[in-house]
């Protein structure tokens, strides 16, 4: 029997793998992948609008063009991605201006002098000046503004430098609950791990319907009789869920691989002639991993991720049977897409509970949901990340997974026996409860 | 040898099969008859051990069946029971390994096999790509692989055409020859009664007809009668005693008679005409057995 179930096993992820489209659908991930993680260098490569630089004439009537260029970078250094700047005190009369920047994105800033307002300023430009541009310059003629005013109330000029000065703000956070990680973690929580789970809930809605396709095919050609007339049913059930366990686990693996590859891609770009090309947005990738490395998540994950790793394995196995359990009850796909739609939710709802985790930050009920079975695998791992749990809750959650695990299939497979060899749907809850209460 | 003896099945309250008792000895073909919903698939399952009986025993050369004992067992299922996105290759070492076989032995007798019924050129092919007769072949070779004890055939000759038909059958009578015991099932009595030696009638799970196909012939009273004749007047011939039925076909008149006591009445009818080239009693043809048995089952 073991051979027949090694056998099994064998057969059906091969019929997974050894195929065009597995090869095709990894192809076009590991592709996808590549370009998600460098959507910046693609964006970038292409080029656009958003490398030309927009070029500022000042057309200074007013005497303060070193305090409008000196205002003007540092809001422009202190504020990332506002796009490309250049300021210039221009000579040239607004007539010749006017000529200059047209069919362009240039800019000509006239400063005067004004006796009600001080200081006032025309804005020219060919099309209209985009907002970010615009408050980029109200903000650098206020500072203007007000330093004009003070230069010439008599103030000195480092009084006027620290006046105009950014205000420093220190942070302190007084929760004793919270280490000084807290806030990165949160910041992580938003982004990281959910994009962590994602993957993890799709592997799941694949297992399931990869599961109910298989054991509908065998069901509906009949060969199911062939294959139970010598195999029995635990043997075949069994087989089913390992090779269809194993077949996410090797897409997982493989998944984790495409995002090395892309991270490693993204390194040599990031050193090479494409990499450096103006207009790059922010580094996405390297911010995260750095917060990973700063907020001592790395730390957790290290210390929790065996029992991670059995939370999933239990999850998968455990999804794996109720599909196969479910399967078995139909006779054809489209049925048991029906059947599957109420765990598809019970997924859906684990997902909304882990994104809802670092909102209602240590609510009992998210507490209580993490040690429940089939939603555990999406919110206990996330919780403990955002050191919402310990690592021995954390345990607790993997244990209860696993009894529950076994628990599924001692029963299922009651139910399995039964169900692959029924082809009517006359009398069938009462031939399911049934089959659960008979040993 | 097959042995079931008092098999019952109940699905909660409903007999599907009822004290069923039958033997198939080595070389023996069995013929399990019934209409639709007869208890006769509720029986195969239970020989392949697929179904628990509520009652009874089923041997297989006196061992009851578990999966050391359905391993010698073939079974051909009415319905195409391929997994048809493997190719002919794959699903011969599908089925193969499933009944303990190695892959060598496997591939060896599916090459004797393909060359016997003429489609060695399919062995690459999915089966899903194979015409229905040809997919009928697969299965029955998936069927025969492991040299079974016992072949299960159930409706074996659906989708061939008559020469495949005949195909079919030189394979099942050399089983036979090799001492497989073979259990027959199928709607078309001709073909029942050209293979089986013995039969089982089922109607509503219970056997209602059993025993030795010449006996039953014989036991059952009423004959037939195959007369060429000119100018018969068969409005006349029906009057005669013991005449049921006269069947005017293009060539002959079937005389059905209550018994063969009648028949030499029907002779003296008949010799009274000067141009009678044929006059021969043959016994009542298996379905006219099996339609009067289960139609008078039903009517009790």
């Amino acid at each position: 029997m073991k051979t027949k179930l090694k056998f099994l096993i064998k057969q059906s992820l091969k019929k997974k793998i050894d195929t065009k489209w597995f090869k095709i659908a990894n192809i076009l991930i590991l592709i996808l992948l590549i370009g998600i993680v460098n959507i910046d260098r693609v964006i970038s490569f292409f080029g656009g609008d958003f490398e030309n630089s927009t070029k500022i004439f000042v057309v200074d009537d007013a005497n303060a063009y070193p305090l409008l260029e000196s205002n003007f970078n540092a809001l422009k250094d202190s504020l990332e991605d506002l796009g490309n700047y250049e300021l210039e005190n221009s000579e040239k009369s607004i007539e010749e201006l006017k000529e200059e920047i047209k069919e362009s994105d240039s800019v000509i800033v006239n400063i005067s002098l004004s006796n009600e307002e001080y200081i006032k300023a025309d804005v020219i430009s060919f099309d209209p000046i985009g907002t970010i541009t615009e408050q980029l310059l109200q903000t650098s003629l206020n500072s203007v503004k007000s330093a004009y005013v003070l230069q010439n109330s008599g103030i000195s000029e480092s009084e006027i430098a620290a006046l105009t000065s950014n205000v420093s703000i220190h942070k302190e956070v007084t929760n004793p609950e919270l280490d000084e990680n807290a806030e990165g973690r949160d910041i992580l929580s938003s982004g990281l791990i959910l994009v962590m789970i994602v993957p993890f809930f799709l592997l799941i809605t694949m297992l399931t319907q990869m599961i109910g396709a298989e054991i509908n095919d065998e069901k509906s050609t009949r060969s199911m009789e062939i294959i139970i007339s010598n195999v029995s049913p635990k043997i075949h059930f069994a087989s089913k869920i390992i090779s269809s366990t194993l077949f996410v686990i090797i897409q997982a693996l493989l998944l984790v691989g495409y995002a090395i590859v892309a991270l490693i891609i993204r390194k040599l770009l990031t050193s090479s002639l494409i990499g450096a090309v103006p207009g790059e947005v922010t580094d996405f990738v390297t911010e995260t991993l750095t917060t990973v490395k700063n907020t001592g998540v790395l730390d957790l994950l290290v210390k929790g991720l065996p029992f991670i790793l059995l939370l999933f394995i239990f999850s998968f196995l455990a999804y794996a049977i109720i599909a196969g359990v479910l399967a078995s009850m139909t006779t054809n796909i489209e049925d048991y897409q029906q059947l599957q739609t109420p765990l598809m939710i019970i997924l859906l709802v684990g997902y909304y509970i882990a994104i809802m985790a670092s909102a209602f930050e240590g609510a009992l009920f998210v507490k209580i949901v993490a040690y429940i079975p089939m939603l555990s695998f999406l919110i206990a791992p996330v919780i403990f990340l955002l050191g919402q749990i310990s690592l021995l809750e954390l345990i607790i959650s993997t244990v209860i997974c696993g009894i529950a695990t076994y628990l599924l299939f001692h029963f299922g497979l009651r139910i399995y026996k039964v169900g692959i060899l029924n082809y009517s749907s006359q009398n069938l809850w009462k031939k399911i409860f049934k089959s659960v209460k008979e040993k | 040898m097959l042995k079931v003896e008092n098999v019952t099945k109940y699905y909660g309250d409903f007999l599907a099969v009822d004290d069923l008792s039958f033997e198939v000895k080595t070389g023996e073909i069995f013929g399990l008859l019934g209409v639709n919903g007869a208890g006769k698939t509720t029986t195969f399952r239970m020989i392949n051990g697929l179904l628990d009986k509520t009652k009874g025993s089923i041997t297989l050369d006196g061992k009851p069946i578990d999966y050391t004992v359905t391993d010698k067992i073939g079974f051909l299922t009415e319905e195409r029971s391929l997994l048809t996105k493997l190719t002919v290759k794959e699903q011969a070492i599908y089925y193969g390994i499933l009944k303990g076989m190695d892959e060598k032995t496997i591939l060896e007798k599916l090459e004797c096999w393909l060359e016997r019924f003429h489609i060695t050129e399919y062995k690459e092919r999915k089966i899903k790509e194979l015409s229905k007769g040809n997919q009928q072949k697969v299965q029955f070779i998936t069927a025969i692989i492991n040299e079974p004890k016992l072949l299960i055939l159930d409706e074996p000759f659906s989708g061939l055409d008559p020469i495949n038909v005949q195909m079919f059958m030189d394979v099942i009578r050399d089983l036979k020859k090799k001492g497989t015991s073979i259990i027959f099932s199928s709607h078309r009595m001709e073909h029942v009664e050209m293979f089986c030696e013995k039969l089982v009638v089922l109607v509503h799970g219970k056997s209602v007809l059993s025993g030795e196909l010449k006996q039953i012939k014989k036991e059952y009273r009423k004959k037939n009668i195959h007369i060429e004749a000119e100018g018969i007047d068969t409005r006349a011939l029906k009057k005669v005693k013991g005449v049921l039925e006269v069947i005017e076909n293009e060539n002959e008149i079937i005389v059905k008679i209550e018994s063969n006591e009648n028949a030499s009445d029907v002779f003296d009818f008949v010799k009274k005409y000067k141009e009678v080239s044929k006059f021969v009693v043959e016994d009542a043809t298996l379905n006219e057995i099996f339609l009067e048995k289960v139609g008078v089952t039903y009517e009790n």
